[in-house]
Protein backbone atom coordinates (compact mmCIF):
# COMPACT_ATOMS: atom_id res chain seq x y z
CA UNK A 1 0.00 0.00 0.00
CA UNK A 2 1.49 3.31 -1.07
CA UNK A 3 0.15 5.28 1.85
CA UNK A 4 2.39 3.36 4.22
CA UNK A 5 5.38 4.97 2.55
CA UNK A 6 4.49 8.61 3.18
CA UNK A 7 7.31 10.69 4.64
CA UNK A 8 7.89 14.20 5.86
CA UNK A 9 7.39 16.25 2.68
CA UNK A 10 3.84 15.00 2.32
CA UNK A 11 3.01 14.75 5.99
CA UNK A 12 1.22 18.07 6.30
CA UNK A 13 -1.04 17.51 3.31
CA UNK A 14 -1.54 13.89 4.39
CA UNK A 15 -2.87 15.02 7.77
CA UNK A 16 -5.09 17.62 6.12
CA UNK A 17 -6.81 14.75 4.32
CA UNK A 18 -7.99 13.52 7.72
CA UNK A 19 -9.59 16.83 8.61
CA UNK A 20 -13.05 16.07 7.23
CA UNK A 21 -13.25 12.48 8.58
CA UNK A 22 -12.15 13.65 12.03
CA UNK A 23 -14.60 16.57 12.05
CA UNK A 24 -17.46 14.32 10.93
CA UNK A 25 -16.52 11.72 13.53
CA UNK A 26 -16.41 14.38 16.22
CA UNK A 27 -19.80 15.62 15.11
CA UNK A 28 -21.22 12.07 15.25
CA UNK A 29 -19.90 11.45 18.75
CA UNK A 30 -21.13 14.84 19.96
CA UNK A 31 -24.55 14.37 18.37
CA UNK A 32 -24.98 10.96 20.03
CA UNK A 33 -23.98 12.38 23.40
CA UNK A 34 -26.32 15.34 23.09
CA UNK A 35 -29.16 13.10 21.91
CA UNK A 36 -28.54 10.70 24.79
CA UNK A 37 -28.62 13.58 27.25
CA UNK A 38 -31.62 15.48 25.87
CA UNK A 39 -33.90 12.76 24.49
CA UNK A 40 -36.33 11.65 27.20
CA UNK A 41 -35.76 7.91 27.65
CA UNK A 42 -38.72 5.97 26.34
CA UNK A 43 -37.65 2.85 28.21
CA UNK A 44 -38.93 0.90 25.26
CA UNK A 45 -37.49 0.10 21.88
CA UNK A 46 -37.98 -2.77 19.50
CA UNK A 47 -35.94 -5.76 20.47
CA UNK A 48 -34.94 -8.82 18.52
CA UNK A 49 -36.91 -12.01 18.79
CA UNK A 50 -35.26 -14.97 20.46
CA UNK A 51 -34.09 -13.27 23.63
CA UNK A 52 -36.09 -13.06 26.83
CA UNK A 53 -35.54 -9.31 27.08
CA UNK A 54 -33.61 -6.36 25.76
CA UNK A 55 -30.83 -6.73 28.34
CA UNK A 56 -30.04 -10.24 27.13
CA UNK A 57 -30.36 -9.17 23.50
CA UNK A 58 -27.85 -6.38 24.03
CA UNK A 59 -25.44 -8.55 26.02
CA UNK A 60 -25.28 -11.21 23.28
CA UNK A 61 -25.15 -8.90 20.25
CA UNK A 62 -22.30 -6.99 21.89
CA UNK A 63 -20.52 -10.28 22.57
CA UNK A 64 -20.93 -11.20 18.89
CA UNK A 65 -19.48 -7.86 17.84
CA UNK A 66 -16.57 -8.24 20.29
CA UNK A 67 -15.72 -11.70 18.91
CA UNK A 68 -15.79 -10.31 15.37
CA UNK A 69 -13.56 -7.48 16.59
CA UNK A 70 -10.93 -10.10 17.48
CA UNK A 71 -11.21 -11.37 13.89
CA UNK A 72 -10.76 -7.73 12.83
CA UNK A 73 -7.51 -7.37 14.73
CA UNK A 74 -6.10 -10.69 13.46
CA UNK A 75 -6.98 -10.04 9.81
CA UNK A 76 -5.69 -6.45 10.06
CA UNK A 77 -2.39 -7.75 11.44
CA UNK A 78 -2.18 -10.19 8.54
CA UNK A 79 -2.91 -7.40 6.05
CA UNK A 80 -0.04 -5.37 7.52
CA UNK A 81 2.29 -8.34 7.40
CA UNK A 82 2.43 -8.87 11.14
CA UNK A 83 0.99 -12.38 11.01
CA UNK A 84 1.99 -15.15 8.66
CA UNK A 85 -1.33 -15.59 6.84
CA UNK A 86 -1.83 -14.55 3.33
CA UNK A 87 -4.42 -15.09 0.69
CA UNK A 88 -7.33 -13.52 -1.04
CA UNK A 89 -9.63 -14.32 1.87
CA UNK A 90 -7.96 -12.01 4.38
CA UNK A 91 -9.20 -8.66 3.09
CA UNK A 92 -12.81 -9.76 2.42
CA UNK A 93 -12.88 -11.40 5.85
CA UNK A 94 -11.68 -8.19 7.44
CA UNK A 95 -14.20 -6.10 5.54
CA UNK A 96 -17.20 -8.35 6.15
CA UNK A 97 -16.44 -9.18 9.79
CA UNK A 98 -16.22 -5.44 10.38
CA UNK A 99 -19.47 -4.71 8.61
CA UNK A 100 -21.32 -7.46 10.47
CA UNK A 101 -19.83 -6.36 13.81
CA UNK A 102 -20.94 -2.78 13.15
CA UNK A 103 -24.44 -3.87 12.18
CA UNK A 104 -24.68 -6.06 15.30
CA UNK A 105 -23.94 -3.03 17.46
CA UNK A 106 -26.62 -0.83 15.84
CA UNK A 107 -29.69 -2.40 17.53
CA UNK A 108 -27.78 -2.36 20.83
CA UNK A 109 -26.80 1.30 20.61
CA UNK A 110 -30.27 2.16 19.36
CA UNK A 111 -31.82 0.57 22.43
CA UNK A 112 -29.28 2.26 24.71
CA UNK A 113 -29.86 5.74 23.32
CA UNK A 114 -33.56 5.58 22.49
CA UNK A 115 -34.79 3.65 25.49
CA UNK A 116 -32.28 4.58 28.18
CA UNK A 117 -30.19 7.61 27.19
CA UNK A 118 -26.72 8.65 28.22
CA UNK A 119 -26.29 8.64 31.99
CA UNK A 120 -23.55 9.76 34.29
CA UNK A 121 -24.80 8.71 37.74
CA UNK A 122 -22.88 5.45 38.09
CA UNK A 123 -19.29 4.74 36.97
CA UNK A 124 -20.15 1.72 34.83
CA UNK A 125 -22.96 3.53 33.04
CA UNK A 126 -21.00 6.75 32.67
CA UNK A 127 -18.00 4.99 31.15
CA UNK A 128 -20.28 2.98 28.90
CA UNK A 129 -22.11 6.13 27.71
CA UNK A 130 -18.88 7.95 26.87
CA UNK A 131 -17.22 4.96 25.17
CA UNK A 132 -20.37 4.35 23.12
CA UNK A 133 -20.45 7.91 21.76
CA UNK A 134 -16.71 7.81 20.98
CA UNK A 135 -17.04 4.43 19.27
CA UNK A 136 -19.43 5.66 16.57
CA UNK A 137 -17.47 8.87 16.12
CA UNK A 138 -14.26 6.95 15.48
CA UNK A 139 -16.08 4.42 13.34
CA UNK A 140 -17.38 7.23 11.10
CA UNK A 141 -13.87 8.71 10.96
CA UNK A 142 -12.38 5.38 9.94
CA UNK A 143 -15.01 4.69 7.29
CA UNK A 144 -14.48 8.15 5.77
CA UNK A 145 -10.68 7.87 5.95
CA UNK A 146 -10.59 4.39 4.33
CA UNK A 147 -11.28 5.41 0.71
CA UNK A 148 -8.89 8.38 0.81
CA UNK A 149 -5.51 7.88 -0.81
CA UNK A 150 -2.45 9.44 0.76
CA UNK A 151 -3.56 9.62 4.40
CA UNK A 152 -0.74 9.12 6.95
CA UNK A 153 0.35 5.52 7.33
CA UNK A 154 -0.65 5.33 10.96
CA UNK A 155 -4.26 6.35 10.27
CA UNK A 156 -5.89 2.94 9.91
CA UNK A 157 -3.90 1.12 12.63
CA UNK A 158 -4.60 3.91 15.11
CA UNK A 159 -8.30 4.19 14.27
CA UNK A 160 -8.73 0.42 14.14
CA UNK A 161 -6.88 -0.03 17.42
CA UNK A 162 -9.04 2.64 19.04
CA UNK A 163 -12.21 0.95 17.79
CA UNK A 164 -11.11 -2.40 19.17
CA UNK A 165 -10.20 -0.87 22.54
CA UNK A 166 -13.49 1.01 22.75
CA UNK A 167 -15.51 -2.08 21.83
CA UNK A 168 -13.74 -4.15 24.48
CA UNK A 169 -14.46 -1.38 26.98
CA UNK A 170 -18.10 -1.33 25.91
CA UNK A 171 -18.31 -5.12 26.24
CA UNK A 172 -16.75 -5.05 29.72
CA UNK A 173 -19.17 -2.36 30.93
CA UNK A 174 -22.25 -4.14 29.55
CA UNK A 175 -22.15 -7.80 28.55
CA UNK A 176 -19.48 -8.82 31.06
CA UNK A 177 -21.43 -7.04 33.79
CA UNK A 178 -24.65 -8.75 32.67
CA UNK A 179 -23.08 -12.23 32.54
CA UNK A 180 -21.35 -11.84 35.90
CA UNK A 181 -24.30 -10.35 37.81
CA UNK A 182 -27.46 -11.78 36.25
CA UNK A 183 -25.76 -14.82 34.80
CA UNK A 184 -25.30 -16.30 31.35
CA UNK A 185 -28.93 -16.01 30.33
CA UNK A 186 -30.54 -15.73 26.91
CA UNK B 1 -13.91 -3.53 -4.63
CA UNK B 2 -15.60 -0.21 -4.45
CA UNK B 3 -14.02 2.79 -2.84
CA UNK B 4 -17.49 3.65 -1.69
CA UNK B 5 -17.76 0.40 0.32
CA UNK B 6 -17.16 2.10 3.70
CA UNK B 7 -19.71 4.77 2.85
CA UNK B 8 -22.27 2.06 2.05
CA UNK B 9 -21.48 0.48 5.42
CA UNK B 10 -22.24 3.76 7.17
CA UNK B 11 -25.37 4.21 5.06
CA UNK B 12 -26.66 0.73 5.93
CA UNK B 13 -26.09 1.50 9.61
CA UNK B 14 -28.03 4.73 9.26
CA UNK B 15 -30.89 3.01 7.43
CA UNK B 16 -31.03 0.30 10.11
CA UNK B 17 -31.16 3.00 12.81
CA UNK B 18 -34.06 4.75 11.07
CA UNK B 19 -35.89 1.42 10.62
CA UNK B 20 -35.49 0.64 14.33
CA UNK B 21 -36.78 4.12 15.16
CA UNK B 22 -39.86 3.72 13.01
CA UNK B 23 -40.56 0.24 14.38
CA UNK B 24 -40.11 1.40 17.97
CA UNK B 25 -42.38 4.40 17.49
CA UNK B 26 -45.12 2.14 16.10
CA UNK B 27 -44.82 -0.69 18.60
CA UNK B 28 -45.44 1.30 21.73
CA UNK B 29 -45.95 -0.63 24.95
CA UNK B 30 -49.38 -1.47 26.27
CA UNK B 31 -49.32 1.09 29.04
CA UNK B 32 -48.83 3.91 26.56
CA UNK B 33 -51.82 2.75 24.57
CA UNK B 34 -53.79 2.99 27.78
CA UNK B 35 -53.27 6.74 27.80
CA UNK B 36 -55.29 7.01 24.63
CA UNK B 37 -58.35 5.93 26.62
CA UNK B 38 -59.31 8.79 28.88
CA UNK B 39 -59.70 7.46 32.38
CA UNK B 40 -62.66 9.13 34.03
CA UNK B 41 -61.58 9.34 37.61
CA UNK B 42 -64.74 11.08 38.73
CA UNK B 43 -66.96 8.17 37.69
CA UNK B 44 -64.83 5.55 39.42
CA UNK B 45 -64.31 7.48 42.61
CA UNK B 46 -67.78 7.55 44.19
CA UNK B 47 -68.27 3.77 44.54
CA UNK B 48 -64.82 3.46 46.06
CA UNK B 49 -65.54 6.33 48.37
CA UNK B 50 -67.86 4.13 50.41
CA UNK B 51 -65.04 1.69 50.96
CA UNK B 52 -62.70 4.37 52.17
CA UNK B 53 -61.91 4.26 55.85
CA UNK B 54 -64.18 6.79 57.45
CA UNK B 55 -62.24 9.34 59.42
CA UNK B 56 -64.57 8.95 62.43
CA UNK B 57 -63.27 5.43 63.00
CA UNK B 58 -59.69 6.47 63.54
CA UNK B 59 -59.82 8.95 66.42
CA UNK B 60 -59.80 7.14 69.70
CA UNK B 61 -62.83 7.40 72.01
CA UNK B 62 -63.01 10.48 74.22
CA UNK B 63 -61.64 8.92 77.40
CA UNK B 64 -58.26 8.08 75.91
CA UNK B 65 -57.76 11.26 73.89
CA UNK B 66 -58.10 14.39 75.97
CA UNK B 67 -59.40 17.04 73.58
CA UNK B 68 -57.41 19.84 75.21
CA UNK B 69 -54.08 18.13 74.61
CA UNK B 70 -53.89 18.92 70.90
CA UNK B 71 -55.62 20.54 67.98
CA UNK B 72 -58.43 18.58 66.30
CA UNK B 73 -57.45 14.94 65.88
CA UNK B 74 -55.62 14.09 62.69
CA UNK B 75 -58.12 12.35 60.45
CA UNK B 76 -55.47 11.00 58.10
CA UNK B 77 -56.25 7.35 57.38
CA UNK B 78 -54.03 4.99 59.36
CA UNK B 79 -53.95 2.26 56.76
CA UNK B 80 -54.94 2.89 53.18
CA UNK B 81 -53.77 2.14 49.66
CA UNK B 82 -54.34 4.39 46.68
CA UNK B 83 -53.62 3.65 43.03
CA UNK B 84 -54.45 5.45 39.83
CA UNK B 85 -53.40 6.79 36.48
CA UNK B 86 -51.02 9.72 36.08
CA UNK B 87 -52.67 12.14 33.66
CA UNK B 88 -50.88 12.86 30.43
CA UNK B 89 -48.05 10.48 31.20
CA UNK B 90 -49.47 6.98 30.77
CA UNK B 91 -47.88 5.80 33.97
CA UNK B 92 -49.54 4.64 37.14
CA UNK B 93 -48.97 5.82 40.67
CA UNK B 94 -49.63 4.01 43.94
CA UNK B 95 -49.45 5.43 47.45
CA UNK B 96 -49.72 3.34 50.60
CA UNK B 97 -50.03 4.77 54.09
CA UNK B 98 -49.34 2.88 57.32
CA UNK B 99 -49.63 4.86 60.59
CA UNK B 100 -48.32 8.12 59.22
CA UNK B 101 -45.61 6.58 57.09
CA UNK B 102 -46.11 6.65 53.37
CA UNK B 103 -44.56 4.90 50.40
CA UNK B 104 -45.25 5.53 46.75
CA UNK B 105 -44.26 4.14 43.40
CA UNK B 106 -44.57 5.89 40.07
CA UNK B 107 -43.94 3.82 36.95
CA UNK B 108 -44.86 3.65 33.31
CA UNK B 109 -42.79 0.57 32.57
CA UNK B 110 -39.86 2.71 31.43
CA UNK B 111 -39.31 5.42 33.99
CA UNK B 112 -39.97 4.76 37.63
CA UNK B 113 -39.46 6.21 41.06
CA UNK B 114 -39.80 4.85 44.57
CA UNK B 115 -40.69 7.50 47.13
CA UNK B 116 -41.15 7.64 50.84
CA UNK B 117 -42.61 10.25 53.11
CA UNK B 118 -45.20 11.13 55.71
CA UNK B 119 -48.95 11.38 55.83
CA UNK B 120 -50.46 13.92 58.19
CA UNK B 121 -53.43 16.28 58.26
CA UNK B 122 -54.83 14.47 55.22
CA UNK B 123 -51.91 15.37 53.04
CA UNK B 124 -49.04 13.20 51.95
CA UNK B 125 -45.61 14.33 50.82
CA UNK B 126 -43.15 11.82 49.43
CA UNK B 127 -39.65 12.18 48.10
CA UNK B 128 -37.52 9.94 45.96
CA UNK B 129 -34.57 10.16 43.62
CA UNK B 130 -35.45 12.99 41.19
CA UNK B 131 -39.06 12.60 42.28
CA UNK B 132 -41.60 14.33 44.49
CA UNK B 133 -45.24 13.49 45.11
CA UNK B 134 -47.66 15.71 46.98
CA UNK B 135 -51.31 14.81 47.38
CA UNK B 136 -54.32 15.64 49.46
CA UNK B 137 -56.33 12.77 50.86
CA UNK B 138 -60.09 12.76 51.08
CA UNK B 139 -63.26 11.51 49.48
CA UNK B 140 -61.69 8.12 48.93
CA UNK B 141 -58.97 9.57 46.74
CA UNK B 142 -55.47 10.91 46.81
CA UNK B 143 -55.26 13.84 44.43
CA UNK B 144 -52.06 15.63 43.66
CA UNK B 145 -48.99 15.89 41.57
CA UNK B 146 -46.04 13.76 40.55
CA UNK B 147 -42.84 15.61 39.78
CA UNK B 148 -40.16 13.59 38.07
CA UNK B 149 -36.92 14.94 36.62
CA UNK B 150 -38.30 18.45 36.24
CA UNK B 151 -41.64 17.39 34.78
CA UNK B 152 -44.93 17.47 36.58
CA UNK B 153 -48.18 15.58 36.09
CA UNK B 154 -51.48 15.52 37.97
CA UNK B 155 -53.07 12.36 39.24
CA UNK B 156 -56.12 11.17 41.06
CA UNK B 157 -55.71 7.79 42.75
CA UNK B 158 -58.68 6.05 44.30
CA UNK B 159 -58.60 3.83 47.34
CA UNK B 160 -57.96 0.28 46.19
CA UNK B 161 -58.23 -3.10 47.86
CA UNK B 162 -56.16 -6.21 47.44
CA UNK B 163 -55.27 -7.61 44.92
CA UNK B 164 -55.02 -4.10 43.46
CA UNK B 165 -52.36 -1.78 44.76
CA UNK B 166 -48.62 -1.68 45.13
CA UNK B 167 -46.16 -4.58 45.12
CA UNK B 168 -42.40 -4.74 45.45
CA UNK B 169 -39.90 -7.56 45.24
CA UNK B 170 -36.20 -7.47 45.95
CA UNK B 171 -33.35 -9.92 45.54
CA UNK B 172 -29.60 -9.84 45.84
CA UNK B 173 -27.73 -11.58 43.05
CA UNK B 174 -23.93 -11.74 42.95
CA UNK B 175 -23.53 -8.34 44.55
CA UNK B 176 -26.22 -6.60 42.52
CA UNK B 177 -29.56 -5.60 43.93
CA UNK B 178 -32.65 -6.39 41.91
CA UNK B 179 -35.83 -4.45 42.59
CA UNK B 180 -39.18 -5.09 41.00
CA UNK B 181 -42.18 -2.81 41.35
CA UNK B 182 -45.75 -3.33 40.20
CA UNK B 183 -48.98 -1.38 40.41
CA UNK B 184 -52.31 -3.09 39.77
CA UNK B 185 -55.56 -1.21 39.27
CA UNK B 186 -59.06 -2.62 39.83
CA UNK B 187 -59.68 -2.12 36.09
CA UNK B 188 -57.08 -4.79 35.40
CA UNK B 189 -54.54 -2.28 34.11
CA UNK B 190 -51.13 -2.89 35.56
CA UNK B 191 -47.56 -1.78 35.13
CA UNK B 192 -44.26 -3.01 36.43
CA UNK B 193 -40.54 -2.67 36.08
CA UNK B 194 -37.53 -4.73 37.08
CA UNK B 195 -34.16 -3.12 37.60
CA UNK B 196 -30.71 -4.30 38.52
CA UNK B 197 -27.96 -2.34 40.20
CA UNK B 198 -27.71 1.30 41.14
CA UNK B 199 -28.03 2.55 37.59
CA UNK B 200 -31.61 1.44 37.23
CA UNK B 201 -30.80 -0.69 34.20
CA UNK B 202 -33.80 -2.85 33.66
CA UNK B 203 -36.85 -3.80 31.73
CA UNK B 204 -40.60 -3.47 31.86
CA UNK B 205 -41.99 -6.33 33.92
CA UNK B 206 -44.81 -8.57 32.83
CA UNK B 207 -48.00 -8.43 34.88
CA UNK B 208 -48.11 -10.99 37.64
CA UNK B 209 -51.06 -12.81 39.15
CA UNK B 210 -49.68 -13.76 42.51
CA UNK B 211 -46.85 -16.12 43.22
CA UNK B 212 -43.24 -15.91 42.20
CA UNK B 213 -42.02 -13.85 39.25
CA UNK B 214 -38.94 -15.14 37.46
CA UNK B 215 -36.57 -12.74 35.73
CA UNK B 216 -33.65 -14.28 33.86
CA UNK B 217 -33.96 -17.24 36.16
CA UNK B 218 -33.97 -15.13 39.32
CA UNK B 219 -37.02 -15.80 41.50
CA UNK B 220 -38.72 -12.72 42.93
CA UNK B 221 -41.65 -12.63 45.32
CA UNK B 222 -43.76 -9.46 45.10
CA UNK B 223 -44.86 -8.34 48.54
CA UNK B 224 -47.45 -5.89 49.82
CA UNK B 225 -46.54 -2.51 51.37
CA UNK B 226 -46.69 -3.82 54.98
CA UNK B 227 -43.65 -5.92 54.19
CA UNK B 228 -41.48 -3.20 52.66
CA UNK B 229 -42.69 0.20 53.87
CA UNK B 230 -39.84 0.40 56.39
CA UNK B 231 -37.18 -0.73 53.94
CA UNK B 232 -37.63 1.84 51.17
CA UNK B 233 -34.61 4.06 50.98
CA UNK B 234 -34.78 6.03 47.77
Amino acid sequence: MSHTQQFTPHRRSAIVLLLVPVLVGGAVATALGVYGELHPPTGFAVSLAGFSGPLAMKAWLTTGAALLAIVQVLTAMAMWGKLPFEGGWVEPTHRWSGRIAFLLTVPVAFHCLYAVGARYDEPRVMIHSILGCLFYGIFATKMLALPKRGVPGWTLPVLGGLLFTLLVGLWLTSSFWFFTTIGVQF
Amino acid sequence: MSRLGPVYTLAVGAVLTVALGVASAQASPAVEQATAVPIDTTSTAPPVEEEAPTPEETPAPGETAPPEEAAPADTTPKKVDYAGVVQGNGGLVAISIRNGKAVAYFCDGHIEAWLKGKAENNTVTLEGKNALITASLGGGKAQGRVEFKGKSWRFSAAVVKKPSGLYRATAQVRGARIVGGWIKLPSGQSVGRLTIGESGAGEAAAAFDGGVVTWYGIPLTPTEPDAFIDTINP
